[in-house]
């Protein structure tokens, strides 16, 4: 078996609800700034209203050129999108010259893939009475739609995968993509995700399981708001992200800059139930990351939390988390960053990613928004929230967690690369 | 809507061809146009224009086909 490879990242890329580039994103967040507002459609036959997390300036003919954008879904245009600004970012030229790219490949997440077009068939055959679709129809709505565009645009000839795990799609695609650079068999991956749940039977079925957070206009910015003991639900966002995983010594040897380093994934079931979280699978997760990574639970100084915002999901996450870190998770800085930029579901875990790994490289841990020591939920007590931005922090290593309807969970950990 | 304009909006929209470029002698493979937006530009003309492509089509080569395919459809169909 072939020594494990140390695994750099060496790119970070996404097309955010904050609707700028890496830096604004980061900035944004640390201020504690939500990027959720109030969506409100008149599409026939009946209008979609709801808080939400759009990225209503992204221009996909301007990203991707009116070609190439207009073979896809949008869940694949802000994949691909996001993927191109990691890829930029890595200091990796989009077409392959020189060094053979047949093993380098993509994991990447999505929990819906191609709705938009399904639904605009849907539409079209039942409301409009037509009779056929448009030829593309399926290659726009499939699943890997996103990471067939990646591997063709950018000329990787290894895996070219889609992972679709609910709420844990991206997290889970990045641990798997980490396993292969890890083991040696690719010296690049680029892993991420993207989702779109704004269709309209897509938002109507999250809200008919009565978990979306309400707002409206006024209220849409504070609607997200987990562990608080008046926390409503979540709120669903759309975006795309995306990171370049690579061999440290390959990164290196081109003097790529790393970003940061991912050390450990675990991922398991919680064999119990669809939707109800289970405490101990998430222990189990988060337990088999520690191994994973070598690390103790002494050896961490931050967790980027699932932090949906609801009832159940909240309080059974900080009891996980205070089960495995013992007396030491009352120190132990927690925040939850879909209070601001939403659920993304398959693109969550990677945007989620990208802000544990800013955090690790700036040293400045983004908060839970719309949370404070007088609205904390006793039942999600026991940790150190992390109510504002808090900067110069000694960061070191931290864990992402996203746990997923169906009861997978997955949780990753990162270390800073040193200052 | 002319057949020639349709195709002509055609790939201007989906490849950015300028018209002048877009005329009958033109071969659609050297235009982009392969297996896959071939069967794209019959789905925008059938749309367009209200005519039927028969499903046994042979595949027009040139812009100039494509359009008399279109006109002679248009002709017997609507006719």
């Amino acid at each position: 078996m072939m020594t494990p490879r140390r695994v750099a990242i060496t790119g970070l890329g996404l097309v955010s609800p904050y609707g700028g580039d890496l830096a604004d994103f980061f900035t944004r967040l640390t201020a504690g700034e939500s990027a959720i507002r109030y969506l409100s459609t008149d599409d026939p036959p009946r209008p979609l209203s709801m808080p939400f997390a759009g990225c209503p300036g992204f221009d996909p003919d301007a990203a991707l050129g009116t070609p190439l954008a207009s073979m896809m879904d949008r869940f694949a245009q802000l994949g691909v999108a996001g993927a191109f600004a990691a890829w930029d970012h890595a200091g990796l030229p989009r077409a392959a010259a020189g060094e053979s790219r047949d093993g380098w490949g993509v994991c990447w997440g999505t929990a819906l893939g191609g709705t938009l077009a399904y639904e605009k068939g849907y539409r079209d055959l039942w409301l409009k009475g037509r009779d056929r679709l448009s030829p593309l129809t399926v290659l726009l709505g499939m699943n890997n739609a996103a990471n067939a565009h990646i591997s063709i645009q950018l000329g990787l000839g290894g895996v070219s995968m889609s992972h679709t795990v609910a709420c844990a799609s991206s997290a889970i695609a990045i641990g798997e993509a980490f396993r292969r650079v890890r083991s040696g068999e690719a010296p690049v991956m680029l892993t991420g995700g993207s989702d779109v749940p704004q269709a309209y039977g897509v938002a109507r079925a999250w809200g008919a399981m009565r978990v979306m957070a309400p707002g409206d206009a006024e209220t849409a910015t504070t609607a997200c708001r987990p562990f608080a003991a008046d926390r409503r639900g979540l709120v669903l966002g759309e975006g795309g992200a995306a990171l370049v995983l690579e061999d440290w010594d390959h990164a290196a040897a081109r003097g790529a800059r790393v970003h940061g380093e991912i050390i450990g994934y675990g991922t398991n079931s919680d064999h119990s139930h669809l939707v109800r979280p289970n405490v101990d699978g998430q222990i189990r997760a988060l337990r088999a990351t520690l191994d994973d990574a070598g690390l103790t639970t002494a050896d961490v100084d931050y967790v980027s939390a699932h932090g949906t915002a609801t009832a159940e999901g909240d309080a059974a996450e900080i009891a996980a988390i205070r089960a495995v870190f013992g007396e030491r998770a009352g120190r132990l800085p927690v925040s939850a960053t879909k209070s601001m930029h939403g659920h993304l579901l398959g693109a969550a875990g990677a945007i989620e990613a990208i802000a544990t790994v800013l955090a690790l490289r700036e040293r400045v841990i983004p908060p839970t928004a719309n949370l404070g020591p007088d609205t904390l939920d006793p039942a999600c007590g026991g940790v150190d929230h992390v109510y504002t931005g808090r900067p110069g922090v000694r960061l070191r290593t931290a864990l992402s967690n996203s746990f997923a309807f169906g009861g997978s969970n997955a949780v990753l950990a990162f270390r800073a690369t040193a200052h | 809507m002319k057949s020639i304009e349709l195709v002509r909006n055609f790939l201007a929209a989906r490849q950015g061809i300028e018209a002048a470029r877009i005329v009958p002698e033109a071969r659609l493979a050297d235009l982009g146009v392969e297996s896959l937006m071939m069967l794209e530009l019959i789905f925008e003309c059938e749309d367009k224009l209200g005519i039927k492509l028969p499903e046994d089509l042979r595949t027009p080569k040139t812009v100039g086909e494509m359009v008399d395919l279109m006109d002679g459809l248009l002709a017997s169909q609507n006719g």
